[in-house]
């Protein structure tokens, strides 16, 4: 195995281990079942971390705008947790990783340090095919095992986790707009179109990730807020999903069966 | 266009969808809200993704409706209940005859509809949809499914963020939607296709509030405090609280008339309904109650379901 430079040493001996058949995951035994049921087989636990720093950003008070600084920080951020994530896959010889999850810690000891983490499990398709994306790496999914299966018997094939970010300060009102409306329940039209183009900003970046992969689409969006540590007028608009390909030929699905639990 | 929430003669906000908004929409993958096992239904009912949807619409917000017709004076009705018709309000008054007068001792009480509230909510609400139909219109879908729908109070910035989400599908092999109002529906799934097997076809989602505040006379007060005063030494019996009872009953009656006049013939499904109250101060309290579900219309016979198998789980 030919370690990635970037990974820690004590990530090379674990990955070695793992090549010699042991496998570690955190699918329960309902999601094991079915990606077994699928036709892969999980191969180990990767992980990919990044201590960031994301500084500041100088912003107007009275200025809705795109701290593009911030952005910018937040998605190299992801990007390298995702990445070094990927790299322990292929080092694996991995198709693809299920079950991403992406999260952020923050640190007692780190002002304006944010740790960023992405944690999944490898599988390998058991008949030997490929299932790497269009771009020759692993892909990576946030979907469950029970998921997995799902999609698969829809004729898609997950290409990767996709995700665009956008950082946005939105504007304090001043004296006057305020005076202007008091005890008025209206429209603001000033603050909807700024919320409104940072949520479309960070889900275009998504979007445009999945073009990349050449993705038919992308399944499972999700749409988090967040004002980590920069007050209540800062915001990161985070869209995540996972990118998919309408694999060649169609595919006729079962119609569902009825059915009634007998459990309590 | 079946718009819910909004106000009669409220145009709307058409054609002030942002930029990023059509670049998005023009791009060459669709993206979708919907879980895997909803996907897969969606495609199994002949249903296509074409794109998450969304609209958004902040309102200022605040309880006291100035510039309102139904604002007179301190309270929006005077004493006595003169609200305008169709409108509700009720008066109370103190029972120990007048003798017992002190800033503490409130002599009367009021429970009245806050219909400028119910209007500013419905603007905020509609605006919203509007948007979410007009991107759904640009990406030439049939219909919006798994439509999901929040508001959120942005405290420190005295303003509320009304949000719609959903995903944009077309009907396979259907021609295509001549510039109609696409439809628009709460359920995805296998949810929405037992819709269908029934004999339902979604129309739009329909999501109404009531406002009710309530200012509470001395022995609404007491009860709710526990104590007969603020010197009081005894505490009172477990008994209802009539006053909030009526204003909660009225707000949750509220509701359910503020959807009947949207439905017209059709019929609401999955309706949810969601009472919150919110203490402003000591007396003064606003019932909120949101209704919300998916107008559907008949079309056909119901077709009955094949006989459901027992299971039982392993785990």
């Amino acid at each position: 195995m030919t370690q990635p430079p970037d990974l820690p040493k004590e990530a090379g001996h674990r990955l070695e281990q793992l090549e010699h058949g042991l496998f570690t995951s955190d699918l329960s035994v309902n999601e094991f079942l079915l990606i077994k049921e699928a036709g892969f087989h999980p191969l180990g636990f990767v992980m990919g971390s990044s201590i960031y720093h994301t500084g500041i950003q100088a912003r107007r008070w009275n200025k809705s705008q795109e701290l593009t600084k911030l952005t910018e920080a937040m998605y190299n951020a992801r990007e390298l947790a995702m990445t070094r994530m990927e790299e322990e896959a292929d080092a694996l010889g991995a198709d693809g990783v299920v079950g991403v999850r992406l999260d952020v810690n923050y640190y007692e000891w780190g002002r304006d340090a944010a740790e960023f983490i992405a944690v999944g499990t490898a599988v390998k398709a058991e008949d030997g095919t490929s299932h790497r994306n269009a771009l020759g790496k692993p892909f990576t999914s946030d979907l469950s095992g029970q998921d997995f299966w799902t999609i698969m018997q829809t004729g898609y094939v997950p290409q990767g986790l996709v995700m665009g970010t956008c950082v946005f300060h939105i504007a304090h009102r001043g004296i006057g707009q305020a005076l202007g409306t008091v005890g008025q329940n209206v429209e603001l039209p000033n603050f909807t179109q700024a919320l409104y183009e940072a949520r479309e900003l960070a889900m275009t970046r998504m979007q445009d990730e999945a073009n990349t992969l050449g993705a038919t689409g992308i399944v499972g969006v999700r749409l988090e807020e967040k004002s980590h540590q920069w007050g209540s007028h800062t915001i990161e608009f985070l869209s995540l999903g996972t990118a998919v390909k309408k694999s060649a030929g169609e595919v006729t699905l079962p119609k569902p069966t009825t059915v009634i639990s007998l459990d309590n | 266009m079946d718009e819910p929430g909004r106000p009669d003669g409220d145009e709307g906000a058409e054609g002030d969808l942002p930029e990023a908004a059509g670049r998005r929409l023009g791009g060459g993958s669709f993206s979708s809200g919907l879980t895997v096992p909803d996907f897969a239904a969606c495609l199994q009912m002949g249903l296509r993704p074409v794109g998450l949807v969304q609209g958004f619409c902040v309102m200022q917000w605040g309880w006291y409706g100035a510039g309102s017709p139904y604002m007179r004076g301190m309270t929006p009705y005077s004493f006595g209940g003169s609200a305008p018709r169709g409108v509700y309000s009720e008066s109370y008054r103190c029972p120990h005859g007048g003798y017992v007068y002190s800033n503490e001792h409130r002599i009367w009480g009021q429970n009245y509809q806050q219909p400028w509230v119910e209007s500013a909510w419905g603007q905020g609400f509609g605006s919203a949809y509007t948007r979410l139909v007009e991107e759904a219109q640009e990406v030439g879908a049939h219909g919006v499914i798994g439509v999901v729908d929040s508001t959120r109070h942005l405290a420190e910035m005295n303003v509320t963020e009304f949000h719609i989400l959903g995903t944009a599908v077309v009907v396979e092999d259907a021609p295509a939607p001549g510039g109609g109002t696409p439809w628009t529906t709460y359920l995805a799934g296998q949810r929405l296709a037992k819709l269908v097997e029934a004999g339902y076809m979604p129309v739009s989602v329909v999501a109404v509030l009531a406002s009710v505040r309530v200012w509470a006379y001395c022995v609404t007060e007491m009860l709710m405090e526990g104590t007969v005063s603020v010197w009081g030494s005894g505490y009172l019996p477990v008994s209802e609280i009539e006053q909030l009872s009526r204003a909660h009953i009225a707000a949750r009656s509220l509701a359910r008339e503020h959807v009947r006049g949207q439905l017209g013939t059709d019929d609401l499904q999955g309706a949810q309904i969601v009472a919150n109250t919110q203490r402003l101060s000591q007396g003064d309290e606003v019932i909120e109650c949101t209704l919300r579900g998916s107008r559907v219309r008949r079309f056909k016979d119901f077709d009955p379901l094949p006989a459901p198998r027992p299971t039982v789980r392993l785990s």
